[in-house]
């Protein structure tokens, strides 16, 4: 556990805090993606990369400062929505879902402390990225509205094809970075037992 | 910079930032806890529009353009919860949530039309002060959203060339063709501000 860079963070995990708040928002500003006839946007995949590349505490707090730049009003969400009002409104639930999405896909996919697997970053943003995500967005969404929950489940089920193809992105996208920049993991793992033989 | 503020030198413009954020969020909450019947439905847009009415906007409709304005930008949240209503609670209560949550995030959006991203900074920035108790540093937190802030117009221009560069390929637009490269880049920007904050002697 990283409670350490939790209380006095380094300048370097200073920096990729920053830096990936700002990710999570630039993915909302570029626009929309096309995947096959569905324009998907590519904000929650940047939350996924946020929980997977920096880890539980600083990915959660990466999350926490795009969302209280969004607070103060700067228009960081996609569409260029931002403010307190966002807050007010039926998806707030969604952007909590955030902050604790990130920290649980960090804590599956470096469970142990061992060098991200697919399937631990599949698990993670499967769990983290949509079951999380939604068990906030849901109930809050049902207050707010003042629809029964299980409206509120049915309408959320519109979302699951677009986070099912987020949740194949972030993972190859992940790997691909896992061989082409590890240094962004900022984390050493000792070398699993085949690795070693290999090299 | 990146942000919604509309200068202008009407009273709302010149109130302290930080007891105006506190009036707009118990305002927005106090819109959004109003009851489901039509009548509040109608209390909620009234106190919206009243709201911009009063704030000396000075857009020569008293408010009521840029009002309309803000309404037409929450379009398909309005339609949405419009429709989600009709489907599953009926129309008197499907107009009133409608109203509400429109009135809500109209009215709250008032903050933002009004008030300078640096002042809210600055606000929030006293407002942490008695959490430094607790360890938290506010001036750590408020470098923290600045130096974000920045980084965002970097990234975004970094995003924008990646997409460019891939459109003038002729590749179609693939999220994970744009992501790696970006990604890449971006987190190699992190780097060097890394570098950069710790020469500059930031702890």
């Amino acid at each position: 556990m990283d409670h350490s860079a939790r209380r006095q963070l380094s300048a370097t995990d200073f920096a990729r805090v920053a830096v990936f708040a700002a990710i999570i928002a630039a993915l909302g500003l570029v626009g929309s993606f096309n995947i096959g006839p569905v324009p998907i946007t590519a904000q929650t995949l940047g939350v996924m990369l946020a929980g997977i590349v920096l880890g539980p505490w600083l990915g959660a707090l990466s999350v926490t400062v795009l969302l209280a730049l969004v607070a103060i009003g700067v228009p960081l969400l996609s569409g260029g929505r931002g403010g307190i009002g966002v807050f007010v409104g039926p998806t707030a639930g969604y952007l909590i879902g955030w902050v604790v999405g990130a920290l649980v896909i960090g804590l599956i996919v470096h469970a142990g402390g061992r060098k991200p697997t697919v399937l631990r970053i599949l698990v993670g943003t499967l769990v983290g990225g949509l079951v999380v995500i939604y068990a906030f967005g849901i109930p809050v969404y049902s207050f707010v509205a003042r629809i029964p929950l299980d409206a509120a489940f049915v309408g959320n089920l519109v979302f699951i094809p677009g986070d099912l193809i987020k949740v194949a992105v972030a993972t190859a996208v992940s790997l691909t970075l896992l061989r082409a920049y590890p240094r962004a993991f900022g984390r050493t793992w000792t070398p699993a037992a085949k690795d070693r033989v290999t090299a | 910079m990146l942000s919604l503020y509309r200068p202008g030198s009407g009273w709302l413009n010149r109130v302290p930032a930080g007891p105006k954020m506190l009036l707009f969020i118990a305002g927005a909450l106090g819109i959004s806890l109003l009851p489901s019947q039509w009548w509040a439905g109608g209390v909620a847009l009234g106190a919206a529009v009243l709201a911009y009415a009063a704030a000396d906007l000075r857009d020569g409709a008293l408010g009521l353009q840029v009002f309309a304005a803000q309404v037409w930008a929450v379009r398909w949240v309005i339609l949405v919860t419009a429709v989600a209503q009709l489907i599953f609670v009926g129309l008197e209560p499907a107009f009133a949530n409608t109203c509400r949550i429109t009135a809500a995030i109209v009215f709250a959006g008032l903050l933002m039309l009004t008030t300078r991203v640096t002042h809210l900074l600055d606000a929030l920035e006293r407002g942490l002060r008695p959490f430094a108790r607790v360890g938290l540093r506010p001036d750590r937190v408020a470098l923290m959203l600045t130096v974000t802030l920045s980084t965002v117009t970097v990234l975004g221009r970094l995003a924008r060339d990646i997409r460019d560069a891939q459109r003038a390929r002729g590749a179609r637009s693939s999220l994970r063709a744009f992501a790696v490269p970006f990604l890449v880049a971006a987190l190699k920007h992190a780097d060097d501000l890394g570098d950069a904050l710790n020469a500059r002697g930031v702890r």
